[in-house]
């Protein structure tokens, strides 16, 4: 299942001239799936930079214009397109000069990916919470969240 | 000298097509010089968007084999904003969400070209 999607995954990336990595990750960063050529740094596809676009999404959602849906960043080697599908983070990172607007045509692309990709995790989210609330009976929420992002 | 009334005027340049309003902000987020028509509190969309400037700054540097930002664009639903740096200043673009990518960033490219000389020799001074 992981290498026919990573399989999926690479054709879709060598549609596009010069981008270097695809991938898909939950809110805090944590990577659910990626492809990668050479060309792409390690160190971009590690939590620790995935996860500034989780937090950014949220703060530009506050700039008074609706929920955030995609960001855009070009350095002066690279551009990073990051787009928000909930409860999914799609991040693509491609040379400087890489056609931005093919690279975003990729999200209707994934769709059917991101799609079932965020019914697993939906899914597994739910079974945590019932295996929670069986083990804590008559716990409340705020508990039950901080337990589960310290336990899990 | 910094004249404001003739900075403001340079900014609402880009206020055409779709732009709503310009905003020049210092390195801390506070707003220098503002133009656009509306009554949002572009004082807080400001301090938002040096926020978003610094953070992708930063990681970009330790992440992407210390590469330096050139350009944000940032797609609400309501709307699409674009930052860039104009010598030690941020220059921030707000816009309806039909304008289009390419438009929002050849306009804030020409605006930061424009506007880069006068404000380094303000930087320097």
């Amino acid at each position: 299942m992981t290498e026919d999607l990573k399989s999926y995954l690479n054709k879709q990336m060598a549609t596009v001239d010069n981008l270097h990595a695809i991938a898909i990750t939950d809110r805090d960063g944590v990577v659910i799936i990626k492809v990668a050529n050479q060309m792409a740094p390690d160190t971009a596809l590690r939590q620790a930079f995935l996860s500034v676009f989780g937090i950014m999404t949220e703060q530009a959602s506050k700039m008074g214009m609706g929920n955030n849906s995609k960001i855009i960043n070009f350095y002066d080697r690279f551009q990073t397109v990051q787009i928000n599908a909930h409860p999914l983070l799609l991040h693509f990172i491609a040379d400087r000069d890489a056609n931005t607007g093919l690279i975003l045509e990729l999200e209707h692309a994934l769709a059917d990916v991101l799609q079932d990709i965020s019914k697993v995790v939906t899914m597994i989210a739910q079974v945590r919470r019932q295996a929670d609330a069986d083990l804590f009976p008559g716990d409340n929420t705020i508990n039950h969240c901080i337990r589960s992002r310290f336990i899990y | 000298m910094l004249k404001p009334r003739a900075l403001s005027d340079v900014l609402s340049q880009a206020n055409t097509g779709g732009i709503g309003s310009t905003l020049l902000l210092n390195s801390e987020g506070s707003l220098l010089a503002f133009s656009g028509f509306g009554d949002k509190d572009a004082s807080a969309a400001g301090a938002i968007a040096s926020n978003i400037w610094t953070s992708f700054q930063k990681s970009g540097q330790l992440s992407l084999d210390d590469s330096k930002l050139d350009c944000v664009l940032v797609e609400c639903k309501l709307g699409k904003i674009a930052i860039t740096k104009v010598a030690n200043l941020l220059l921030c673009l707000c816009s309806s969400e039909n304008v289009s990518f390419g438009m929002l960033k050849t306009k804030i490219t020409a605006m930061s070209t424009y506007l880069e000389e006068p404000l380094s020799q303000i930087a320097s001074s």
